[in-house]
């Protein structure tokens, strides 16, 4: 006994060491290995990884290969989804289509990959993927610490909580109605630390179970075993739209979101010109909504251009996209392979219930958040 | 007569290094001391290297921030610290594990007894039990008792049953509850005088078993039947039954503790510093007394090899080490002074009743509606749909594999000692008594406390049904912080510890039941 006593406290020791003096360790580590530290440094910024020459952007490099590279999630109802045939549908992967448009010309031309939340920012840091569209919000530690930049916000979610009808909940219901209530949501994810947040400053007593994975909670949630489940409010209008079964009625609230989720493209961060490029492809497509350009009359809009702005970025005068380093034609090429914003949200999200009216997502001029800034 | 020759005293030749056995070893000791450390040495600090370039944090500091979560269940379900959620998740732990191994054990013995009953029923029903239940994966099971609370049992209500509530209103009780909410049912819980009661139990356990072994002593002195089970038995129930209104006398504990939980309150960290720092040294030296001592013949010491010294230093570098342990991490010792604090203050006032009270409480369970939703109140003894497939899980998969553990020992003892037995006219419960059981629970105990350290580590599969104990909690925590590796240092350190822990309790059972050899 006392030699396995005296065995590990040898171990604590050399673990007390090595986090004892750790200002020290690590000052000398870095001095004596900074050429290998700095090299790790500059593959991971310059190039993404997987055999880019040093200083190639990842535009060059999309370009050189031809086909782009996207990460998105696969199961997000509505966003990216996986059909039984292979094909990536949704809102999400259309964005991915649009990026592949306007860089290569073919909006087919697209290798989807799906990622885990955990994956997603690994995946982008050693350059799985050039750029990652799966619902991912836009927060101050991942834009820092963890080393993405993130694009302009193509939907304005925000978390919500689902319950039944035959407890009470109306769509006007707040979170003091949840009051001695089980809630379920999963876990490790932000929603459980809003949904805590939020009960804790108003004093309302819950009982949260968190699950692994939201089909879990939803399980849950159909046998009765949760009153309420709580996550991103497209999640649940999905859910809703997909799973209520018949005779129970289940509503959405409260109705102004407790958390604010800016959902929107991702890339590796401190590289400009492909930043530019998916940035100008999202305002391609706000644009040619704000104009009503969509994917049908894009032709005749080319031909005969209603203002110069619309000249412009389908391709006229001004060679705009040229310095970005595309082809002329390449907002031309997003607009009518895959369409407006407004297309491409109707195709994907009003099926689920998801509307753009009196939302967030509605364009400036009706009272939302989707706004573009000027090409020119 | 002898003649005496006088050989010439050999000179001492001078052997070369690389030639001597004592300089060999040596060498190879340091050697290898060297290159174990330096291994270690370059595994930290490549880890540490590669971790910070990833940014990934090692550091424990994350432990007192909020955890910004909260529990579905535990000793309480807002932590403010991440320490604080995690060990409610080790209580949670615990909790099902304790309750586990207790359930575990009477029912794997039962059916480990009925496999080998005479009556055929009962010994085929053991054994299809047993053949079932250890041939499905543990996971499963659990699984499947998870879907059998949220599926198979009804919605929560005030109708809920089966022996439920007579009048359905907020606060009504009932006997037994099962809903998909969880099982509640009436129990009968320690009330304010159980402690006193208790410790006074504590004394007369004592006092039976010394009345047991006067009487036998007895009976071997004069041969008279003198009813030695009787007599102790007797005493313990005497004991319980007056204890009822006598146990405000132990009151005298609860100014002890007070005293003591101010002693610990009041004491600077460096005295508790020096303690344990003495103990390092202290135990080091006790061991090396120890060791020398076993080396100690008639003829005095014996010549140490070079392997007994290289104990006995690397003792005293574990006693140094500790000390060094006890000064750099000033954080152990003040969390002893805080543990013992807390510690004394409970159990002072468990000790504070000066009036003969209730020694039980018997609660039957409740149902509530705290807000707009029926809920199990906080009477009757409840297991939530989170605990309960755990439970359930654990406990039977644990005794379908106790029971043939309990089999084995029985059948290990030879046909040749029950016959022996009859012949000398023993009777069957004598046979099993003084016979069977004792040669046959010398063999059961080790593989049972594999079972129990089994049960214990299982306990965290209780992730799939996202019951909050310590993996599920950390797990939620890392999620939330990324402080990975710290969680999972933790983990390991707890699960070792509660290992380390069961398994010192059967070695002691173990060695008290061993032959004693000679």
């Amino acid at each position: 006994m006392l030699k396995r006593l005296s065995a590990l406290l040898v171990v604590l020791a050399l673990v007390a060491a090595a986090c004892g003096d750790d200002d020290a360790a690590t000052t000398t580590t870095v001095a004596g290995t900074q050429a290998t530290t700095t090299t790790a440094a500059a593959t991971t910024t310059g190039g993404g990884g997987d055999g880019g020459q040093a200083g190639e952007g990842i535009l060059a490099q999309v370009q050189d290969r031809g086909v782009l590279r996207c990460g998105v999630s696969g199961a997000a109802t509505a966003f990216s989804e996986q059909q039984p045939d292979g094909s990536m549908t949704g809102f999400d992967a259309d964005y991915c289509r649009a990026v592949a448009a306007a860089v290569l010309g073919d909006a087919n031309a697209v290798e989807f990959t799906a990622l885990t939340a955990a994956e997603r920012f690994t995946a982008v840091q050693t350059g799985a993927v050039d750029v990652l569209i799966r619902n991912t919000t836009w927060t101050q530690s991942r834009d820092t610490d963890v080393g993405m930049d993130f694009g302009p916000t193509t939907y304005y979610d925000g978390q919500q909580v689902m319950g039944r009808t035959s407890a009470g909940f109306t769509g006007q219901s707040t979170l003091q109605d949840l009051e001695g209530a089980v809630v379920c949501t999963n876990a490790g994810t932000t929603t459980e630390k809003n949904i805590t947040e939020a009960t804790a400053a108003l004093g309302v007593n819950i009982t949260l179970n968190t699950f692994e994975d939201f089909n879990q909670v939803m399980d849950q949630y159909l046998a009765g075993a949760c009153d309420a489940v709580t996550t991103d409010g497209s999640g649940l209008v999905g859910r809703k739209a997909t799973q209520q079964p018949e005779g129970e009625e289940w509503v959405i609230f409260p109705p102004s979101p407790i958390s604010k989720e800016p959902l929107g493209p991702t890339y590796l961060q401190n590289d400009s010109q492909w930043a530019d490029v998916v940035n100008w492809v999202v305002f391609a497509t706000i644009i040619f909504d704000e104009n009503g350009v969509t994917s049908a009359n894009a032709a005749d809009m080319q031909a005969n251009p209603p203002t110069g702005e619309i000249d412009r970025l389908l391709g006229g005068e001004g060679n705009l996209q040229g310095a970005m380093g595309l082809a002329d034609e390449a907002f031309f090429n997003v607009v009518s392979q895959v369409g407006n914003y407004d297309e491409i949200y109707a195709r994907n999200l009003n099926p689920v219930g998801l509307f753009r009216e009196g939302s967030l997502n509605a364009s400036f001029v009706d009272g939302g958040l989707i706004y573009a800034p000027p090409a020119r | 007569m002898s003649v005496r020759v006088d050989r010439p005293q050999q000179q001492p030749q001078r052997v070369p290094p690389w030639r001597n056995v004592t300089f060999l070893k040596w060498a190879a000791q340091l050697v290898t001391l060297v290159g174990v450390v330096g291994l270690g040495y370059i595994l930290v600090t490549q880890a540490q290297e590669n971790l910070a370039a990833r940014n990934i944090d090692v550091s424990f500091d994350f432990l007192s921030d909020p955890p910004g979560i909260q529990l579905a269940e535990g000793i309480s379900t807002n932590p403010d610290t991440v320490a604080r959620a995690l060990f409610v998740g080790i209580v949670n732990m615990l909790r099902v594990t304790v309750a586990g191994i207790v359930a575990a054990t009477i029912l794997g013995v039962l059916l480990g007894v009925a496999r080998l009953s005479s009556n055929w029923i009962v010994s085929k029903v053991a054994t299809v039990y047993i053949e079932t239940i250890r041939n499905i994966p543990l996971l499963v099971q659990i699984i499947f008792w998870g879907a059998v609370v949220t599926i198979g049992l009804p919605d929560i209500g005030f109708d809920t049953g089966p022996f439920g509530c007579t009048e359905e209103v907020d606060g009504c009780t009932g006997w037994l509850f099962a809903s998909n909410r969880g099982v509640s049912m009436a129990w009968l819980f320690p009330a304010d005088g159980f402690w006193q009661w208790f410790s006074l139990m504590l004394i007369g356990i004592y006092v039976s078993v010394r009345v047991y072994r006067w009487r036998i002593r007895l009976k071997e002195e004069t041969g008279a039947e003198t009813y030695s089970l009787t007599w102790g038995t007797l005493t313990v129930v005497v004991f319980a039954v007056v204890g009822l209104w006598i146990h405000p006398i132990m009151g005298f504990f609860g100014p002890i503790f007070g005293a003591l939980a101010s002693l610990f309150d009041g004491l600077p960290r460096i005295v508790v510093q020096l303690v344990l720092a003495a103990a390092a040294l202290g135990g080091a030296a006790w061991w090396i007394k120890r060791f020398l001592d076993s080396r100690r013949t008639p003829a005095g010491l014996a010549k140490l090899t070079d392997d007994d010294i290289f104990r006995i230093g690397s003792t005293a570098v574990a006693g140094l080490v500790g000390v060094f342990i006890v000064f750099t991490f000033t954080s152990i010792s003040s969390f002893i002074l805080d543990a013992g604090r807390d510690f004394f203050e409970v159990a002072e006032s468990k000790f504070d009743f000066l009036e003969a009270g209730a020694v039980f409480d018997f609660n039957k369970a409740s149902l509530a509606k705290p807000g707009n939703f029926v809920n199990y109140g906080p009477t009757g003894l409840t297991m939530s749909k989170l605990f309960f497939p755990v439970f359930v899980g654990v406990t039977l998969y644990t005794a379908a594999f106790i029971a043939e553990v309990v089999r084995g020992g029985i059948l290990a003892i030879s046909k040749g000692q029950t016959e022996a037995g009859l012949a000398l006219g023993l009777t069957r419960f004598q046979l099993l008594r003084f016979i069977i059981l004792p040669q046959a629970f010398r063999i059961i105990l080790p593989p049972m406390g594999n079972q129990y350290l089994n049960l214990a580590k299982n306990t965290s599969l209780g992730i799939a049904v996202a019951y909050p104990e310590v993996v599920a909690v950390g797990q939620t925590l890392y999620n939330q912080t990324g402080a990975t590796i710290p969680v999972v240092t933790l983990w390991m350190l707890f699960y070792v510890s509660v290992s380390l822990f069961i398994s010192a309790i059967v070695n002691f059972f173990n060695n008290r039941m061993k032959l004693v050899e000679r």
